[in-house]
């Protein structure tokens, strides 16, 4: 399909163009397993002190630490890239090279920009996350490995959508070049069950920036957790959200079109 | 001196203008500065809680004044100049300072103060309110407030000397936000931002108290925390002094050879 | 000043004329690593790289004297920002001499640093955010410029370059000439008395072109600044320089007056005919260019320049005849073109 082997070509050129820094690779390689040293070593230290976390068990905050790597990989490795290179060319007009060419300009300009070193952090996320399924072992069943699947995929597109809006909010306003950073700064916050917080920002982390559907809702259905009602408003929510975010889109579009005529 | 005097000035009224250009970006750093020793917060209180209500010589309570007071501490040590150095060096605009006849230093220095002299009032309040809120209160020997003066500019001083010249690795290596990820995240770890270093294995402690992170941001913490007695606050003291002089040693030195790789390969 | 850091005075030499810049077989080497596409290459690269040193300024020599205005001409590549930067102390020499003002650029000097300006078109020293005005502020605390001498430099330059409207104004707002023009004053506000231009007019329309090169000989004209000054567009340099050095692969192809070019590089001449109609074949004459409304325009070697003319004159009913040299850019292109056989 068109989609794959235009996927594939930006991938390449991104492969070629990383390549090109050699310190940048192995600085890549050491940084990435660094902070997730720095990660498990952290969790070390709290559980040297204790059994359990909010109720959770290591090997379950395990998991989590496993998908708050690989989500944030994926996030880093197509998402983020490409609404900052997309806010950019609205910025500097070249958003019309792209509204020129056949293939769907939001298709386009989602993969537009790939930052291949993330590759590194989804292979470790899926590592630690592979290991704490074995300890786990004998508590995760079918049910549990498709919720989890299901929530993945529910996250990933609340995750994308929300960065979209965020991202077609540069059509109205000038000065949006660090938006995307709130959802870096939230993000952080992902590394621990959002039910140990207080309510306020349990809140904020899940419907204001949706970093609890990101990490803890597909750690809760690995290890059991999830509720019914979660399950729903997690799929609900993620469709909602993609079809409220392409019609933003297109509403931008078509006011981006109509300004500089 | 009173060129340079002007030249602070100057430059104070730049940045000035551009946090105020700034300010949607600047809020959300905030907030995400303010959220990472939340976070942290939390999850120690709840840790502690397990434990019976504390853990070392840290209270539930203990944990929140700590927590509280090292946001306060990072926001005032706090410098962003190696991403700066790179943009700088990636536009080309690096030339420009090597023009000019003044050390860029100066302006960075500038600069950073100045943009605290506006961040630090509000980060105070909030602070104030999570103290509030989180039910703390401190109660230092006079002695240790007379002393954390003197040590939180110390530590400022130190944090910015070290990581000026860390960033003239822009000079050598193109993309040095790897080399600077590294340096924040074992800066997390053996300065005191993750938890209380007192609570951390015993090499890790060691480690600290040989490399510099622990001076630039726990050990004010733990002064103004009244954690610790006068020798160890004067040893301390002294640590941060050895470090002063050695990070002003290795600015001069990398900045010269930086230049000079750089007026080789060119820009 | 600071003695250390200045050239030896060559004794017997008075320093009142010695040339402002001095450059003698001026090398500059680059290293750079090979790459070559496709995945195995790439990957081969990884491991090892390929190192291949290009000369990009190959031994050339010329000087400047106090209040010259210098066109230093050459194609893309030809050596031109890399010999600037050189002067300006931004880059380190392979070898060769290099002084500027009696100084060594490259140990950058402050004293040095403060009597010159280094403009490159396209690169922005202005924060892009705030008004231009508090840009100039930061430059005047860090060059040290006395109050009143800023205000008398400013308003001037205000004055020459119709900077009013334009400087409380966010450099990002400014259009692409108008911020050129901040950028040159910003550069200016020190009063530099030698005056380094890459490019400076570059991307800008043809009127703002022309008020900057106004500007420029103005300048010039005023206080008397040893002007250096890099550009692709011949207008600039026809219109400032009477001087002019042409580098080409790193190497000087000419140094002299601009006139002086023209007779040493062109051996044609074109005659610019007026006959009734363009149906004549005029061949056997010359090399005819063009024709339209019977104007035509021929080519016609140097020396045989008046023969031509006097044959065209008495067999053809001439309105009217004018022998012109070639067009500068021509020529220079022809310099260019030479170096590539």
């Amino acid at each position: 399909m068109n989609y794959l082997r235009l996927l594939a070509a930006f991938f390449w050129v991104s492969v070629i163009s990383e390549l090109a820094y050699r310190v940048n690779f192995v600085w890549q390689l050491v940084q990435s397993f660094l902070s997730l040293g720095v990660s498990l070593a952290g969790l070390a230290v709290i559980f040297s002190y204790t059994e359990t976390l909010g109720g959770w068990r290591p090997d379950e905050i395990l998991a989590l630490v496993g998908v708050y790597f690989f989500v944030g990989g994926l996030i880093g490795l197509v998402v983020q890239p490409a609404m900052e290179q997309f806010i950019e060319s609205v910025r500097d007009g070249t958003l019309d090279f792209t509204l020129t060419k056949p293939e769907d300009a939001q298709l386009t300009t989602s993969i537009k920009r790939i930052e291949i070193w993330k590759l590194i952090d989804i292979v470790l996320g899926l590592a630690v996350l592979v290991i704490a399924l074995i300890r786990l072992g004998e508590n995760v069943g079918a049910w549990q490995a498709g919720a989890f699947v299901l929530m993945l995929t529910a996250g990933g597109v609340i995750v994308y959508s929300f960065f979209l809006i965020l991202a077609t909010l540069s059509f109205w306003l000038v000065r949006v070049e660090n938006i995307l950073m709130i959802f870096q700064s939230m993000y952080e916050a992902g590394r621990w069950p959002i039910s140990l917080y207080p309510g306020w920002l349990r809140y904020g982390l899940t419907f204001i920036i949706p970093v609890a559907f990101a990490t803890t809702v597909p750690a809760e259905a690995l290890t059991g957790r999830l509720t019914w009602q979660t399950l729903l408003v997690a799929v609900v929510l993620a469709i909602l959200l993609f079809a409220a975010s392409r019609a933003f889109w297109r509403v931008g579009l078509r006011r981006y079109s109509g300004a500089s005529a | 001196m009173k060129a340079l005097a002007e030249l602070y000035t100057q430059q104070f009224k730049t940045t000035l203008a551009m946090m105020f250009q700034y300010r949607a970006a600047l809020v959300i750093w905030m907030i995400g500065q303010v959220l990472e020793p939340l976070v942290y917060l939390i999850v120690w209180s709840i840790v502690s809680k397990n434990s019976g209500g504390s853990i070392g010589s840290y209270t539930t309570s203990d944990f929140a004044a700590y927590f509280i007071v090292l946001m306060l501490v990072n926001q005032f040590t706090y410098t962003w100049i190696m991403y700066e150095f790179e943009y700088r060096v990636r536009e080309g605009i690096l030339s420009f300072a090597l023009l000019k006849p003044v050390h860029p230093i100066h302006s960075d220095i500038a600069d950073n103060a100045s943009s605290k002299l506006i961040t630090l009032p509000t980060m105070i309040l909030i602070a104030a309110g999570l103290a509030l809120g989180f039910h703390v209160s401190i109660s230092p020997a006079p002695w240790a407030v007379a002393v954390f003066i003197p040590v939180l500019l110390l530590a400022f001083l130190v944090r910015f000397l070290l990581e000026w010249t860390l960033a003239q690795a822009a000079f050598w290596t193109t993309r040095v936000s790897a080399i600077n990820q590294t340096y924040f995240v074992l800066m997390l770890f053996l300065s005191g931002q993750m938890a209380p270093l007192t609570l951390l294995p015993h090499p890790v402690q060691v480690a600290a108290a040989i490399l510099p992170f622990r001076w630039m941001i726990g050990f004010p913490v733990e002064l103004l925390l009244g954690r610790l007695t006068l020798t160890q606050a004067l040893t301390g003291l002294g640590a941060q002094v050895a470090w002063l002089l050695l990070g002003f040693v290795l600015l001069r030195l990398v900045w010269r050879a930086g230049v000079r790789n750089y007026s080789a390969v060119g820009a | 000043m600071d003695t250390r850091k200045r050239a030896p005075v060559v004794a017997g030499e008075p320093t009142v004329t010695s040339p402002v810049v001095h450059i003698k077989d001026l090398r500059k080497v680059y290293v750079v690593s090979q790459q070559e596409a496709g995945a195995k290459a790439v990957l081969q690269d990884l491991v090892h790289r390929r190192k291949l040193e290009i000369p990009a300024v190959d031994g050339i020599s010329f000087d400047l004297a106090t209040g010259e205005i210098v066109g230093f001409l050459g194609p893309n590549g030809a050596g031109k920002t890399t010999t600037l930067k050189m002067l300006s102390g931004l880059l380190h020499p392979s070898a060769g001499e290099v002084t500027v003002l009696g100084y060594i650029p490259w140990k950058r000097d402050k004293s040095f640093l403060r009597q010159i300006t280094l403009v490159m078109g396209q690169r922005n020293q202005l924060v892009w955010d705030i008004p231009a005005i508090s840009s100039f502020e930061l430059n005047r605390a860090i060059y040290r410029v006395p109050p009143v001498d800023y205000r008398r430099t400013l308003d001037e330059l205000t004055d020459l370059l119709e900077l009013g409207p334009l400087l409380h104004k966010p450099v990002r707002n400014l259009s692409l000439g108008e911020r050129m023009k901040c950028e040159i004053a910003a550069a200016l506000l020190h009063r530099p008395t030698v005056v380094f231009l890459d490019e400076p007019t570059i991307g800008l329309d043809v009127t703002m072109q022309r008020r900057i090169r106004n500007f420029i000989a103005e300048y010039n004209r005023r206080f008397g600044a040893t002007i250096l000054l890099t550009s692709h567009y011949m207008a600039d340099v026809v219109a400032l320089c009477r001087r002019v050095v042409i580098i080409h692969h790193g190497r000087l192809l000419f140094d002299g007056d601009l006139s002086d070019l023209v007779q040493k590089f062109t051996e044609y001449k074109t005659i610019v005919l007026q006959v009734g109609d363009c149906q004549a074949d005029l061949r056997s004459y010359g090399e005819v260019e063009s024709c339209g409304d019977g104007r035509f325009t021929l080519r016609v070697p140097k020396a045989k320049t008046a023969q031509v003319t006097a044959r065209l004159l008495k067999d053809l009913p001439v309105i009217d005849l004018l022998v012109e040299d070639p067009p500068i850019e021509e020529v220079i292109e022809r310099v260019f073109a030479q170096e590539n056989p």
